[in-house]
C-alpha cells in the first residue's frame, strides 16, 4: 500500500476523528477517492507505517465500527486501487 | 543621465507605484533607491513583468536598483503573438471555504489544496489576501500542498499588508510577500480567476 485512508459515514465523524488522531500520527485531510465513493466527502490519509497506531486510536474512540472504514491505496490515476482493510 | 527616484522610507506599495509611473512616462533606464528587501523583491518582479532588467547594488542599507528596458512587457508579448493561453489564477480571500461552520470550512480548504496538488491543470498563481494569508503562514497541511505547487512552477503571492495586519509576517512558511499591484496584474493576465 502507498498510503491508507479512513472514510466516515458522517462529516461529524470525520472531524471528530481528526481530533482523535492529533498527536497519534501525521495525517492529511482529503476528499474521498472516487474509487471508494462511500461515506461522506471527507477522508483522512495516513502513512502505511502508522496503520496500527491510527487504527488503535480510531477503534478506541467513540466512533462505532459501522461509522468508519479503512482502505489501503496503491498506485494513482487509472491504476489506482483502494482495497478495504478488514 | 538616468532619472533617480528616491523611494527610501516609503511604505509598500509606493516604490512600485513610482517605478510604474517612470515606465509609463517612457523611461527606458532609471534608478530607484529603496531601503528594504521587500521593496527590492516587489520591484524586481514588477520589472520582469514590464520587460525591464533590475540590477541591485546595496550600500549602507540603501538598495539602488538600475532598471533598464530589455524587451516588451510579458502580457503585451503574449497578446501580439495571438496566443490566448488557458490560464487561471486562484484568489484566496479567507482562511475557510464558504460560510457556516469554521471547522467544516477549514477541512474544505485543506481538501481544495489537496485536490489541486493532485491535479495536472495547475493555476499560474495563487494569491492570498485578508484572512487567506493565515493559510501559508499557519496551516500545516495547506503549507505542504503549497510547497509542492511552488515546486511545480505555481507562483504563490501573499499580501504583505495583510500579514502585517495579523502580525504573522514572521510566520510565513511559503510564498512571496506581495502587494496589490502584483496581485491585480496576476488577475488581469489570467484567462480566469477562481475566487475562494
Amino acid at each position: 500500500m502507498d498510503y491508507g485512508v479512513i472514510t466516515f459515514t458522517s462529516t461529524h465523524g470525520a472531524i471528530y476523528a481528526q481530533q482523535v488522531l492529533k498527536g497519534v500520527a501525521p495525517f492529511v485531510t482529503m476528499p474521498v477517492l472516487r474509487e471508494i465513493s462511500k461515506g461522506c466527502g471527507i477522508s483522512v490519509r495516513f502513512s502505511p507505517e502508522d496503520l496500527e497506531a491510527v487504527r488503535s486510536a480510531i477503534e478506541a474512540s467513540d466512533l462505532l465500527q459501522t461509522e468508519f472504514a479503512f482502505y489501503a491505496v496503491t498506485g494513482s490515476g487509472k491504476a489506482l486501487r483502494a482495497d478495504p482493510i478488514l | 543621465m538616468s532619472q533617480v527616484i528616491d523611494a527610501k522610507g516609503k511604505p509598500c506599495p509606493q516604490p512600485v507605484i513610482l517605478a510604474k509611473q517612470a515606465i509609463a512616462q517612457g523611461e527606458t533606464e532609471f534608478v530607484i533607491e529603496v531601503d528594504n528587501t521587500t521593496a527590492v523583491g516587489n520591484l524586481q518582479r514588477m520589472a520582469g513583468n514590464q520587460g525591464y532588467s533590475a540590477q541591485v547594488a546595496e550600500e549602507g542599507g540603501v538598495y539602488r536598483l538600475t532598471m533598464v528596458k530589455t524587451g516588451e512587457a510579458a502580457d503585451c508579448a503574449a497578446a501580439e503573438s495571438g496566443m490566448q493561453p488557458k490560464t487561471y489564477t486562484v484568489f484566496v480571500g479567507r482562511d475557510i471555504i464558504g460560510d457556516g461552520d469554521r471547522t467544516l470550512g477549514t477541512n474544505l480548504m485543506r481538501m481544495f489544496f489537496y485536490t489541486l496538488t493532485e491535479s495536472e491543470d495547475l493555476p499560474v498563481s495563487i494569491c492570498f489576501m485578508n484572512a487567506g494569508v493565515k493559510l501559508p503562514a499557519g496551516d500545516e497541511q495547506v503549507t505542504e500542498h503549497l510547497k509542492k505547487l511552488v515546486d511545480r512552477g505555481v507562483q504563490v503571492l501573499v499580501c504583505g499588508t495583510c500579514l502585517n495586519f495579523f502580525g504573522i509576517a514572521d510566520q510565513l512558511q511559503i510564498g512571496t510577500v506581495s502587494n496589490m499591484y502584483d496581485i491585480v496584474s496576476q488577475m488581469q493576465a489570467a484567462g480566469k480567476v477562481i475566487s475562494l
